[in-house]
């Protein structure tokens, strides 16, 4: 189980989100890497569509 | 003014939030309802097309008296398991002073609505899977023991501050990725077992054929509704703040009483819908997919949606949108024949959002010593009671109906089409099949 809480009571708590002490930038990361992996798939579609029907 | 004068009217104030809170969270509730209709009228074939819309109408209907009748008693009473806790039921049976107009009381019929609500759902899941050979009178009885027991029961354990699966294991299902989607999902696929699939469906060998909707177009923009729906479902799913029935004076909580925030729920509940519609589009390139999709992701990221890092919460609702048509090819290859994909995006999927939270979200404290925090095997161990809750009832059940031969309507009436049972036609015009 990865440890990402970034607090240790609730009194007084701001950020709660999980890696808000440190790693969230990982997930940004590879959110963004996920947003780029379907326009590459949508590529492939469309030259595939597009050879097929030229 | 006096002090005196100023809290009464600031206590006032905050009472009639709250029941104005819940009030309206339970009205775009029934945006998912207004969604499952569409969605199932239109994954279904024409000459099935009412039947499927008034099962479906049917489910919400007789929710709301069930739910009135033992479905609050249950989540109030059964928190330590089988055994109810009557003193703890008692503001739950239909003829207490709590369960009607009562001018001392703005809390109660607002909860019950959201809760009824949340049965409807829970109830609706199941519905889609089954459209075009169940037989209206199970379909209903099933309904009822799936949205006005089993839902409640799940809650009762799991969704409740006092629930034994909160108390014993640190059980966090924030956003009902469990005790709704996994519970639906397992009982939908007991039911389906028993079912069988549509005529037509499997071929000689074994290999499963496609039976298209007659319109997509519908059906996505029920998908589309039901996501507008969840922002209610996942709106009422926090405590608003105050006295009385609140956890907390000036905060909103969860339903266990931990901190939060409607903007850590908007924060995630967007991105859960995007990455699950981005990672169904990645799978599949399928437009019902993607709309699918978009379920699959919430239902990833729900159980921990109070806490999800946003980027965080899409990565796991994307992994969501990739899991969800992958089950259901699966299962499709198993010979369950699962109309809507039901059993993988809310079972599966719920199996992934309890896990995420149990790999994803250690130490976190807990909200008193007297409950666990979260842990691996705590959410391990609640999916696999959910799943068994879920499954269980929806197996014996149906398979008694099966015995009984009232479950599957026969081969004659689902050629000519269930909606000879109905009366009225879907198009006059006579589009066909």
């Amino acid at each position: 189980m990865i440890n990402s809480s970034p607090i240790t009571t609730w009194e007084g708590a701001g950020a709660i989100y999980t890696f808000a002490g440190s790693g969230a930038g990982f997930w940004f990361f590879v959110m963004c890497v996920l947003c780029i992996v379907p326009l590459w798939v949508s590529l492939r579609a469309e030259n595939k569509a597009e050879r097929e029907h030229r | 003014m006096t002090p005196e004068e100023l809290q009464a009217a600031i206590s006032v104030a905050n009472t009639i939030n709250l029941e104005v809170y819940y009030y309206w969270a339970t009205a775009i509730m029934v945006l998912i309802h207004a969604g499952f209709l569409m969605y199932e009228m239109g994954a279904s074939r024409v000459r099935h097309t009412l039947a499927s819309g008034t099962k479906n109408i049917l489910a919400f209907a007789f929710m709301i008296p069930t739910f009135y009748m033992f479905g609050w008693w249950i989540y109030l009473a059964m928190t330590s398991g089988f055994s109810p806790d009557f003193e703890a039921g008692a503001a739950g049976v239909p003829w207490s002073e709590w369960m009607g107009p009562n001018i001392q009381d703005n809390a109660s019929g607002v909860f019950v609505g959201a809760f009824t609500l949340f049965a409807c759902t829970t109830a609706s899941i199941m519905s889609g899977a089954v459209i075009e050979r169940i037989r209206m009178a199970a379909f209903v009885i099933l309904a009822v023991v799936l949205g006005s027991v089993v839902w409640n029961l799940s809650a009762s354990w799991g969704w409740h501050y006092a629930g034994w699966m909160v108390t014993s294991w640190g059980y966090h299902d924030f956003g009902a990725s469990g005790v709704v989607h996994m519970i639906s999902g397992f009982f939908a696929l007991g039911v389906l077992i028993n079912l069988g699939p549509r005529i037509g469906k499997y071929n000689s060998d074994g290999s499963a054929n496609v039976l298209r909707g007659h319109s997509l177009p519908m059906t996505a923009t029920g998908l589309m509704l039901i996501v507008v729906g969840f922002f209610g479902f996942l709106g009422a799913c926090v405590i608003f703040p105050g006295t009385g029935v609140s956890f907390h004076p000036e905060l909103w909580t969860n339903i266990y009483g931990q901190p939060t925030t409607l903007s850590a729920i908007c924060f995630n509940t967007l991105m859960a819908i995007a990455g699950g519609i981005i990672g169904c589009y990645t799978m599949t390139r399928d437009p019902f997919w993607m709309m699918s999709g978009a379920l699959c992701g919430v239902i990833s990221a729900a159980a921990g949606l109070d806490l999800w890092y946003p980027g965080l919460a899409f990565v796991v609702a994307f992994a969501g949108g990739i899991l969800g048509p992958w089950a259901a090819g699966i299962l499709e290859r198993m010979g369950i024949d699962d109309a809507v994909g039901a059993v993988s995006v809310h079972g599966i999927c719920g199996i992934w959002g309890l896990l995420a939270v149990g790999i994803f979200m250690g130490g976190y404290p807990p909200i008193s010593d007297t409950i666990p925090a979260i842990t691996f095997m705590g959410q391990f161990k609640g999916m696999i009671v959910m799943l068994l809750l879920g499954f269980i009832p929806g197996y014996v059940l149906s398979l008694i109906f099966k015995m009984l031969g009232i479950l599957r309507a026969s081969d004659g009436v689902q050629m000519a089409g269930m909606d000879v049972e109905v009366t009225n036609v879907a198009y006059p015009e006579d589009i066909k099949s």
